[in-house]
């Protein structure tokens, strides 16, 4: 992203963002609630414009090439949700569908993200029976299962107790190292992200106010973790 | 208190209990108010055309008499069929047949019949008014000469052809008792299946789906039309259904006995034919997809179900004005200004098309679907548009900001 703004009405969710994430690694964006992270992953996601400035996923615009984007990418909202009313596995079926090429590409999807989320028999039953942490795990699964060049997901463990965050981090490490996948996410969860991310982009107002390594930002201002980086850059600490 | 101000608070409550009552009623009693005004100019313009087989000076001074009431002219033919061609010329509804021996009997004081046709013309309430106009001269007439002096014989001309001994009022009434269904059941399908096609976009923003589908590498106008697809499967199922129902319901009327008449809808030509049903079933299909195009619009704009539904309620105006106007009145009976609004809410097609298929006047019927179209067309564009941009994800129509004439777009930052 280069020099991205996005202004809803009077609001400046974006103020001139730029970043670079690196192919192949976790990158991270952190920053508290209204921050911009949404934002600055919607519009990589081509969901919604920039006002101004650009964003090119894999050197492609992602408004002049929306639709080549959305090839190379899933997406994981931060409050996504399934379908109610089909199964865990009928549900994978009909996202593996748009990008699958053949029904064997779809069938080794979905085996795929049957292995990835860990629900075992419990895909069969619909999702409307699942709890929160089944449904992100299901969810997880379906943004890695087509084995995208990016996977942007929006607080992945959002909202999901100790052990269902501790099993989603796994997943999306464990995928990446596997399967060369290139992952953008955001967190408000500092310390969550401080284990995940190879590097992260500490957001405030929509401005980066700190990129870096984890370990390097720590270093660079004298901190034992990333929560006390971010309270010293934006001086609340 | 608490759940007073809940439920008043709830715009769905508000409008769909409060307001729209409050509006639809007087517009309705506006509109009986006019078409009583018009009944009432009507009787004093009743025409007659007189086709008088009699030379006798009783039959010049019954015509002298009806002229006292009616505008009558004197018809230049032998039989009522040359006559009946000859009532448009003269915007004559009624035709008034004396026999050849009508001065002989009255002179006689013996019993004589005389034949009254009227035009069936599909004008709902105001049909027959000539019919009864004829009916108080008559017995006027009887009462100055004699006690069932004239007896008469009532028929109707349909479509242009005279059918004999069918009394045109108790054919009216049948025909408005009939004629109540189609907007019931219209007003039923549209607000329906707008329920269900605004539910279908608001469900994937309630439980958060959109977002992942509008990433997915599909066309935004795919999207839109695989959610208008199941809508439209649903409305050509309703349309089917519609259709197999109404037909039965016409069927039904075959041979009824009312006021004493045995009428036939069938054998009197009063159904639509097999292409008046297609027509019918067109204009039916269309206007439901239109409106559950703009069911899908409109969810766009709404956050969830309830809101989503909320929404679409205030377009159940547009519906229920046409179909409860039109189910009583004819539009051409309606002030020009009316017919046009009636016309341009393509709502109303529908109810329309039924009553012009069955009089034959395909061509009102194809104008309508025709205009449907072309409203669907621009719904559909401006919902493609809208599926192809972020507001989607991003409109939010607030009441309370409609009411003061905003809009607001608000974002998760």
């Amino acid at each position: 992203m280069k020099s991205v703004v996005k202004l809803f009405g009077s609001i400046r969710a974006l103020d001139g963002l730029s970043f670079t994430v690196k192919s192949g690694g976790i990158f991270g964006l952190i920053g508290p609630n209204g921050a911009g992270k949404t934002t600055a992953l919607r519009v990589i996601c081509t969901l919604i414009l920039p006002t101004s400035g650009e964003a090119k996923v894999f050197g492609v615009d992602v408004v002049d090439g929306a639709d080549e984007v959305r090839r190379f990418i899933t997406y994981l909202p931060e409050e996504a949700g399934a379908y109610r009313n089909l199964s865990g596995w009928e549900y994978l079926e009909f996202m593996g569908s748009f990008v699958a090429k053949s029904k064997d590409d779809v069938r080794q999807m979905v085996e795929e993200a049957a292995e990835i989320c860990g629900l075992g028999d419990r895909l069969k039953d619909r999702a409307k029976t699942y709890s929160k942490g089944m449904k992100r795990r299901l969810l997880v699964a379906r943004a890695l299962m087509s084995k995208p060049k990016l996977a942007v997901l929006d607080e992945p463990t959002s909202g999901l107790d100790v052990l269902h965050s501790y099993h989603v981090r796994t997943i999306i490490k464990r995928y990446v190292q596997e399967q060369g996948v290139t992952v953008l996410l955001s967190s408000h969860n500092m310390l969550e992200v401080e284990h995940l991310c190879d590097r992260v982009a500490l957001l405030s107002k929509g401005k980066i106010v700190a990129e870096g390594e984890p370990q390097e930002l720590k270093q660079r201002f004298e901190s034992p973790n990333l929560e006390e980086v971010f309270a010293k850059v934006v001086g609340f600490a | 208190m608490k759940e007073l101000k809940e439920l008043i608070r709830d715009p769905k409550i508000l409008v769909g209990m409060i307001v729209v009552p409050l509006i639809l009623f007087p517009i309705l009693g506006a509109v009986m108010n006019f078409s009583v005004e018009s009944a009432k100019e009507t009787a004093t313009k009743t025409t007659a055309l007189v086709l008088n087989h009699d030379s006798g000076e009783n039959s010049t001074q019954f015509i002298d008499y009806l002229g006292d009431w009616l505008r009558v002219f004197k018809a230049n033919a032998s039989t009522v069929d040359e006559a009946v061609q000859q009532m448009a010329s003269y915007n004559a509804t009624e035709l008034i047949e004396i026999p050849q021996d009508f001065s002989q009997n009255v002179s006689t004081n013996k019993a004589v019949e005389v034949k009254f046709y009227s035009i069936y013309s599909g004008a709902g309430l105001l049909e027959g008014i000539g019919s009864s106009i004829v009916d108080s001269v008559v017995v006027q007439f009887n009462r100055n000469a004699a006690p069932d002096l004239i007896v008469a014989e009532k028929s109707s001309i349909i479509k242009g052809k005279a059918v004999e001994n069918v009394d045109p009022r108790a054919l009216s009434s049948l025909m408005i008792s009939q004629a109540v269904a189609l907007p019931v059941t219209m007003m039923i399908m549209l607000t329906y299946s707008m329920q269900i096609a605004a539910t279908s976009v608001a469900m994937e923003k309630e439980e958060k789906t959109l977002e992942t589908v509008l990433t997915l590498p599909m066309d935004r106008f795919a999207i839109l039309m695989g959610k208008l697809s199941g809508s439209i499967i649903i409305a050509g199922a309703a349309a089917a259904a519609y259709m197999v129902g109404f037909n039965y319901y016409m069927g039904s009327f075959s041979g009824l006995s009312t006021g004493g008449a045995n009428l036939d809808l069938v054998s009197l030509g009063l159904v639509p034919s097999a292409f008046g049903y297609l027509l019918l079933g067109i204009s039916l299909f269309i206007t439901l997809l239109s409106a559950l195009a703009l069911a899908v619009i409109l969810s766009a704009f709404a956050e969830d179900v309830r809101s989503a539904q909320s929404l679409v309620s205030y377009v159940y105006p547009l519906v229920f004005i046409p179909s409860l106007i039109l189910m009583y009145v004819d539009i051409n009976m309606l002030p020009i200004w009316l017919r046009w609004i009636l016309y341009a809410i393509p709502f109303s097609q529908p109810i329309i098309a039924s009553k012009a298929v069955i009089m034959g006047d395909y061509l009102t019927a194809g104008l309508g679907i025709a205009y449907v179209v072309g409203f669907t067309l621009v719904i559909m564009y401006a919902a493609s548009r809208l599926f192809a941009t972020e507001k989607i994800l991003t409109a939010k129509l607030k009441l309370r900001g409609l009411r003061k004439g905003g809009r607001k777009s608000t974002e998760e930052t």
